[in-house]
């Protein structure tokens, strides 16, 4: 049985989707969040469904460094440092190439790549994470090895935390830092509705059909997150998990 | 924006054929009109005309006239 007692994790986009399951999850497990998102009406919502006491939950734009890093430290300077990492904030946006402007890569850049990489930046530093181990699950993508039409921003987006993890796990292993990537295909989440309501009905319909075990819940991916949080995971560290329902096995 | 000029500018984004388009032509009698092309469209309108549709909306529209009327005569200016 996973038990995450005595991990304080913080956990990005909780506000909804695979963030929201994974920190209600993580509560069930014992585990004390550190829960962030840009919706407070929603991510109030994901704060009353946590388990347990001593969770914190905090406001903020992914992207807006100085304030990230100021909760940070004050969150550990009153509760103890970091045990777990889990950065599940992302956005899509699905454009042919023509209309892939430089701008639209630096917004979805700038939320699923960069500001997982600044955050494993501020945690990393000493003091901030526990010395006695500490996982980091970066939220990527099916999408980030596999390639889609109109879909070159998102894909590319979710291919850089595939390479760039690897590199930061060989990095923060002396650390006993962990650090992983989990590859959902689609689960069903708020983005996902405004991704089949921005494609055709039959886009959709043939990415559905792509899953052989049907789309995925948030809750299906939030199992694996846990685990690689846990100590079980203990010899894991730079590593990429599908978990797609089949989608790559075709 | 004329809406003659519309069908010319939409159809060189979307890379249609252009061989007879008129704003009667239906949609899905035109070369290369396909779900890559929907999205093309969806960018095209929200780069000239700061509208952002979803492709549920557009799924239903039936020719250049009916796009036109769903991002409103108004923007145009000819008739």
């Amino acid at each position: 049985m996973i038990n995450l007692k005595d991990k304080r994790i913080l956990v990005t986009g909780a506000s909804s989707g695979i963030g929201k399951s994974v920190a209600i999850l993580a509560s069930r497990l014992k585990a004390k969040l550190i829960i962030m998102g840009r919706n407070s009406e929603r991510l109030n919502s994901t704060f009353e469904s946590l388990e347990g006491t001593g969770h914190e939950q905090f406001i903020c734009d992914v992207t807006d460094y100085i304030r990230i890093e100021e909760i940070i430290q004050s969150s550990v300077k009153a509760n103890g440092p970091i045990s777990g990492f889990v950065h599940s904030a992302g956005i899509e946006k699905t454009l042919p190439l023509k209309a892939s402007k430089n701008q639209f890569f630096r917004e979805v850049f700038d939320i699923n790549v960069f500001s997982g990489f600044e955050i494993s930046r501020i945690i990393s530093n000493k003091g901030i994470f526990n010395s006695n181990g500490a996982s980091y699950v970066f939220i990527s993508s099916i999408k980030g090895k596999l390639g889609e039409p109109a879909n070159i921003i998102y894909c590319s987006s979710k291919s850089a935390l595939l390479s760039g993890v690897k590199a930061m796990a060989l990095e923060l292993a002396q650390k006993k830092i962990r650090c992983n990537c989990v590859l959902p295909g689609i689960v069903e989440t708020e983005m996902v509705k405004s991704l089949f309501n921005s494609i055709p009905v039959d886009a959709k319909e043939k990415i559905i059909a792509k899953h052989p075990l049907g789309i995925g819940k948030p809750e299906d991916v939030a199992s694996l997150i846990v685990f690689l949080l846990s100590d079980h995971a203990r010899w894991i560290t730079g590593s990429d998990y599908v978990i797609d329902g089949g989608y790559s096995a075709q | 924006m004329k809406k003659e000029d519309f069908v010319n500018e939409l159809a060189d984004y979307c890379e249609f054929g252009k061989d007879g388009l008129s704003l009667n032509t239906p949609l899905k009698d035109i070369e290369g009109y396909d779900s890559l092309a929907v999205m093309s469209m969806i960018a095209f309108i929200d780069e000239n005309f700061s509208q952002k549709f979803t492709a549920l909306q557009i799924k239903d529209l039936s020719d250049f006239n009916s796009i036109i009327k769903l991002i409103g005569e108004e923007q145009f200016n000819n008739d």
